[in-house]
């Protein structure tokens, strides 16, 4: 019941961060963070992953609404929640996750953090992007934008943990 | 049937998966906000109240810019007052172009704004409980900005003229040779390209461009903006016009929504017809 009460907090904070703060940052067309995705990031390791992609579906949906983008972050997300369990197993360390890790640096460390992250932060701008350029016609500066934003978005997510998620 | 069941049970995830995304899907692909009546975007409640009142905090920090905006305006208003006075050809303020369309004017606040996306809105501060409907068109001091795409009571979502759909109709202010307006591939809040303009045209940077009040959408004479460079398509005989854009969408605070007289009056005629045919049919 605390942890479900934790994870609505987390979510509410990541939203609300990224509606207000992150939108405003208007550093030019190649950086859109979307540091808003952290929060599905850092569900529970051992979290169903049918309630993830539910969850991550529903975030998804929220965000298009402030964004005015219906649709397209919903599915970014969903997809990057249906690869979540893969990147999960790729980066499992030796001998699976402990019974209480929990998806932060503090517990798996910034090597495991930095690779978990970066690849699904990869797989959401991706689709997003593209989905948002709607077409291939711009393929290089969409692609240059999906790497500087992907990048951007992993230094808020590092630096929002250090700050606000020490444990 | 229990081969059914069990290929559910194996493969739920993945079919859970392929749901969502088809629904999410759906959602970008059908998107038309003219005719969904889609819950999800801006306009509603939550995002009005959570955009209005972050707006609340930022609004102090260009005010200052905002203030000029508005004050030069003014002085433009209490000019053309001062004239209409001296000819005194008008006894209300509404504007009349030569089709003889009529306009009134709604403020509204912007309360939420962006630049930087490949599509961009704008949320306003006022919905349909104040006159704003779909289909109209926004202006602010300095030029056009927008056309509203979807109203709820108290709140409204303006497609930017920084969007790939948007397309306006304007025109060369000394000449009145017109062409289609488009944020197109310029991807900067500063510019947009003017196209279908014949060779015939005699180019120059620095000329005005204006609306045409073709579409209803804006009065015509609207500052679009000026000249910035061109290039020839001799094949079309068409120049491609690169415009710097009068608007200074980075700085959007209060705004007017155009509100077509007629256009009002001629949907209400309409709606009043088939309604009195529908009870004919009865």
């Amino acid at each position: 019941m605390i942890e479900a009460g934790k994870n609505i907090l987390r979510f509410s904070f990541f939203i609300l961060l990224q509606v207000t703060i992150i939108r405003h940052l208007d550093a030019g067309i190649y950086f859109n963070p979307f540091l808003f995705i952290g929060a599905i990031l850092m569900l529970p390791l051992r979290a169903n992953k049918t309630l993830v992609l539910i969850i991550a579906f529903a975030t998804g949906l929220i965000i298009d609404m402030f964004y005015n983008t219906m649709g397209m972050n919903a599915a970014a997300c969903t997809f990057m929640a249906f690869c979540r369990p893969w990147a999960l197993k790729v980066y499992a360390p030796a001998g699976d996750y402990n019974a209480d890790a929990s998806a932060t640096v503090n517990s798996m460390g910034v090597r495991w953090m930095i690779s978990y992250a970066s690849t699904l932060i990869f797989i959401h701008h991706f689709i997003l992007f593209y989905l948002e350029a709607f077409s291939f016609h711009d393929f290089f500066s969409t692609f240059l934008k999906i790497i500087l934003s992907g990048i951007t978005t992993l230094i808020l997510f590092l630096i929002t943990q250090s700050l606000f998620f020490r444990n | 049937m229990y081969g059914i069941i069990a290929f559910f049970r194996r493969y739920y995830f993945s079919l859970l998966f392929i749901v969502l995304e088809i629904i999410s899907l759906g959602f970008v692909f059908t998107n038309n906000y003219y005719h969904e009546a889609g819950y999800f975007n801006s306009s509603n409640r939550v995002a009005g109240a959570v955009y209005s009142s972050y707006s609340g905090f930022t609004s102090y920090f260009n005010l200052q810019n905002v203030n000029h905006q508005l004050a030069d305006e003014n002085t433009q208003l209490l000019n053309l007052a001062s004239q209409i006075k001296d000819t005194a050809i008008h006894k209300k303020i509404l504007i009349t172009n030569p089709f003889g369309q009529l306009y009134h004017f709604i403020p509204a606040e912007v309360i939420d704004n962006s630049t930087n996306l490949p599509n961009n809105y704008l949320t306003l501060h006022a919905g349909s409980e104040d006159g704003v409907g779909e289909g109209m068109g926004i202006i602010s001091p300095l030029g056009i900005v927008g056309i509203v795409v979807k109203a709820s009571a108290h709140y409204s979502v303006v497609m930017s003229l920084l969007h790939q759909k948007t397309l306006v109709s304007a025109m060369f202010k000394k000449s009145g040779t017109f062409g289609t307006l488009a944020w197109g591939d310029n991807k900067d809040y500063r510019f947009a390209t003017l196209n279908q303009i014949p060779m015939s045209e005699k180019v120059k940077p620095g000329d005005t461009i204006v609306t045409s009040g073709f579409s209803n959408t804006f009065p015509k004479g609207i500052m679009v903006g000026t000249v910035d460079n061109f290039k020839a398509i001799p094949e079309l005989y068409f120049y491609t016009i690169r415009i710097k854009l009068s608007t200074d969408f980075k700085n959007l605070r209060y705004v007017y929504v155009v509100c077509d007289i007629e256009k009002i009056e001629k949907e209400a005629l309409e709606k009043d017809a088939q309604n009195s045919l529908n009870d004919k049919t009865k």
